[in-house]
């Protein structure tokens, strides 16, 4: 059991390296950031196999990390919005009434 | 077969840390520095480093990866930034090295540090709590902690002197704005009440499994940041007092707790075995508390927007 979840472990280590690959590519910056959240569900899947193997307080780090690995996906939106503070879904909107009215 | 996973994990961390510093364009090093933190803490898992891994996790992967995506944004919206290429900083990269080389002749120059043994299982039980990371930290070595506190403390006093004086006493940082029934609203009232849970859950554990204090707070202020962020709350005044008093309630508190020591007879920030138990306990909870509200104004930044007197 200890040699099936460390090499499944290991296999989905390694399949990170493909979203590793977008990162790296692009082009858009969008692409990247959701690369960086592939990893981010990756790590917690691979922490949640190495929890039986070494300390189940692993788990725990599983539950941090798929928590705050969405906080950096709210940074990034709101990074882009023009003033830094916005929602790239109020721009869609203003054009919408526009044509309402 | 975890000779390949270690193998793995390290040639995707070594991978990963040299996509960071080489070639161009700001935004991929700031997403490759978000992976780095990601893949760091799994090996702080290998390693053992629970505690270490949880910190990692919160803070490598979590608060500085919004921090810097912040910067990146202002640093395009200033006309400083974007994705040209830059010519290579030559000083830069010659001082990273040199500190790679140091970090490198340290490890294999100095004693391997000698494991905790019987001293640390001796002492643990007059420490009154049952994780030894908790223990060293907060009661063996006080003094490092409560002047770690302090540290963030000044680092935050230091960001809010930058305030512009025509935004002084608004709210902090920028002022958010999202569309009310839009998925980064809906995201701002999921997520808080779950990060909540686990934030107070650690900042629990902390005395008798991996968690604590610093991975707790840490946890909160990514908490009251996604709700800053996504608008669902508004976040306070620079000057509102209740907040002031809960940045620094923990290293007084702390500061209370080592008095009592000293009182007692023990020596300050000696907790006698007979409170040990008790003051860990509210010294974890109230350093809890500041460093989730100092680590989240840190991250908003000072007030922004021009108020009208």
């Amino acid at each position: 059991m200890t040699l099936w979840l460390s090499f499944v472990a290991a296999g989905v280590l390694a399949s990170l390296a493909g979203a590793l690959w977008r990162v790296w590519r692009g082009p858009r910056r969008a692409d990247r950031m959701m690369g960086a959240q592939l990893v981010g569900t990756g790590g917690v899947a691979v922490l949640m196999l190495l929890a039986p193997l070494g300390s189940w307080a692993a788990l725990d780090v599983a539950l941090v990390l798929a928590l705050l690995a969405a906080l950096a996906a709210v940074g990034f939106v709101k990074a882009t919005s023009p003033d830094g503070a916005g929602d790239p879904e109020e721009e869609e909107e203003t054009p919408r009434r526009k044509a309402d009215g | 077969m975890t000779f390949v996973l270690d193998a793995v994990l390290c040639a995707l961390i070594l991978g990963v840390a040299a996509a960071t510093i080489a070639g161009h364009g700001v935004f991929r090093a700031i997403v490759f520095f978000i992976v780095y933190g990601l893949l760091v803490a799994v090996g702080w898992v290998r390693l053992g480093a629970v505690d270490v891994a949880l910190a990692e996790a919160a803070i490598g992967a979590g608060l500085t990866g919004v921090l810097f995506l912040a910067a990146y944004g202002r640093l395009g919206r200033e006309g400083a930034g974007g994705d040209a290429p830059a010519p290579a900083h030559l000083p830069a990269a010659m001082a990273g090295l040199g500190v790679t080389c140091a970090l490198g002749w340290a490890w294999s120059a100095l004693p391997l540090p000698d494991r905790p043994g019987p001293q640390l299982a001796e002492a643990l039980p007059m420490s009154g709590v049952e994780n030894p990371v908790t223990a060293v930290l907060l009661n063996f070595r006080a003094w490092d902690t409560l002047l770690e506190s302090v540290v963030l403390l000044a680092a935050l006093t230091g960001l809010w002197m930058l305030t512009r004086d025509a935004a002084w006493g608004g709210r902090i940082g920028l002022p958010q704005h999202v569309r009310p029934d839009g998925v980064m609203a809906g995201f701002g009232r999921v997520l808080p009440p779950l990060g909540l849970l686990v934030g107070v859950y650690l900042v629990y554990i902390g005395a008798d499994r991996p968690g604590g204090a610093f991975q707790g707070g840490t946890v909160l202020a990514a908490v009251g940041l996604v709700a800053a962020l996504a608008g669902a709350v508004r976040p306070p005044r620079i000057g509102a007092t209740r907040w002031r008093a809960a940045l620094v309630a923990g290293p007084l508190v702390f500061l209370l707790a080592g008095l009592a020591g000293a009182a007692l007879g023990a020596g300050f920030l000696t907790l006698p075995p007979q409170i040990a138990g008790a003051a860990l306990f509210a010294i974890e909870v109230a350093l809890a508390a500041s460093i989730a509200v100092t680590l989240a104004f840190l991250v908003l930044g000072p007030p922004e927007e021009t108020i009208t007197r």
